[in-house]
């Protein structure tokens, strides 16, 4: 089967760089798949959780932040804010991020502030959503 | 002749403060080399998103977009200017404030209406002591710069832009040329312009390929300018940053070497006192035999 390049870039490392067969983001309206040979194209990436095929069969989940996937001559970079892989994720951590968001989206906020909490909220629940498929032991 | 005691008292004084400036020119040296890796860690991510802006920009020129506004029509002296103003959070560190305060100064002789976001300690102290308007809500340290920091303070700044609270942004940050120089500078964040993503010229018998943007061009442009702004921010963090530990390190290293030099010098000096109090001693104890001798 065809592959193709496959760049991630995060915004404080490059997060893997090679070749991939397929791809899965997730865009602002729901899910993408990218095959080989796609069509040049850009697209915006919400949070949420991507999903690569790097060898057959074997898919490796990411949690990725906003950012865009850029599709051109069979090169796909994929650039977003943030990028863990499941075993990276502090499931404390990301669960306190949570606890911190939600009780702040119940004060009184303005509207900047609000839109700020809702981010962090997401990316603590999509951070949660990805360490708790991988981990049986969560409870 | 100086009194043995006092310079051996000032030696003593001189070797203390040595102590503390060496300590202080390890740990600048250390943090800087921690500095200059965060930076090359986000170097990959910030050059792909400007890469990204000038490619769509190549696609889209007609594209018009709120980042973009250079709101012509607000006359010169009723233009909002922001400024972010990076300092250090203390002094003993050479002309490194000095130059950004007075770049900043600069900055406010222009017409306008200006208001200052200011990110370390000697900075905001100063130009609250000039009666300048500064956010008092803006806090933020310029130890350990963190990519969530700059988050917060973009979003700040493009809260207020995109409210017409402010016209123009600008940074005022050093840069780094190499170790050895480093330059204050001032970086227009907003708008956004077309100019500085230089365009690639390319020769018109290329083949140029065609980009579809999903959702639209607007949406993607909307999620990548933020983080750019963002970025950018990070980026002149992390080097004023780097700066700010390479110019205390300067200081330190100069300061050290002085007062080696000045304790070279002052141990001649006690050497010799010390010599001429053995010599008048000697004198004194021979004049005084002698003087029994010849009685």
């Amino acid at each position: 089967m065809d592959t193709f390049g496959l760049k991630v870039i995060a915004s404080d490392r490059v997060f893997y760089e090679g070749r991939c067969r397929k791809l899965i983001i997730p865009a602002p309206d729901g899910q993408k798949g990218i095959l080989p040979n796609h069509e040049n194209m850009v697209i915006a990436i919400a949070v949420g959780i991507a999903r690569m095929e790097l060898t057959e069969g074997e898919w490796t989940e990411v949690a990725v932040g906003t950012g865009f996937a850029e599709i051109v001559n069979n090169r796909v970079t994929l650039l977003v804010d943030t990028a863990e892989r499941p075993e990276e994720i502090d499931i404390r951590r990301a669960r306190e991020q949570r606890e911190r968001a939600e009780e702040q989206m119940r004060q009184k906020q303005s509207i900047q502030e609000y839109y700020h909490t809702q981010a962090s909220l997401a990316r603590a629940m999509n951070r949660l959503k990805l360490a708790r498929d991988k981990r049986w032991d969560f409870k | 002749m100086a009194n043995i005691r006092e310079i051996q008292s000032r030696i003593n004084s001189v070797k203390d403060t040595m102590k503390i400036t060496n300590a202080m020119y390890m740990i600048s040296s250390s943090k800087m080399t921690h500095a200059r890796k965060k930076l090359a860690d986000t170097e990959p991510y910030f050059y792909a998103l400007q890469g990204e802006i000038s490619r769509i920009l190549r696609h889209m020129p007609e594209l018009r977009h709120r980042y973009f506004s250079k709101r012509e029509n607000v006359p010169a002296d009723e233009r909002k200017i922001g400024s972010i103003v990076i300092t250090a959070d203390k002094g003993l560190a050479g002309a490194y404030n000095h130059n950004i305060v007075k770049l900043e100064e600069e900055i406010l002789a222009k017409p306008g209406i200006h208001k200052l976001f200011i990110v370390g300690e000697l900075g905001r102290h100063y130009f609250a002591k000039h009666g300048v308007e500064i956010d008092m809500n803006f806090q933020y340290t310029v130890q350990k710069p963190t990519m969530h920091r700059a988050r917060d303070i973009s979003s700040v700044l493009i809260d207020q832009f995109l409210n017409r609270e402010l016209d123009e942004v600008y940074v005022v940050y050093t840069r780094m040329e190499n170790s050895v120089q480093a330059e204050a500078e001032v970086l227009k964040l907003l708008p956004l312009e077309r100019a500085s993503f230089n365009e690639m010229i390319m020769p018109l018998n290329m083949y140029r390929e065609e980009i579809d943007l999903y959702p639209s061009a607007e949406i993607v442009m909307e999620s990548i300018a933020p983080n750019y702004i963002t970025g950018m921010i990070y980026g002149t963090l992390v080097e004023a940053y780097a700066s700010e530990h390479n110019a205390r390190m300067m200081a330190m290293k100069s300061a050290t070497d002085s007062a080696e030099s000045l304790i070279r010098e002052l141990s001649i000096v006690y050497n010799r006192a010390r010599q001429a109090a053995i010599t008048q001693e000697i004198t004194e104890v021979c004049s005084g035999a002698r003087a029994q001798q010849n009685k």
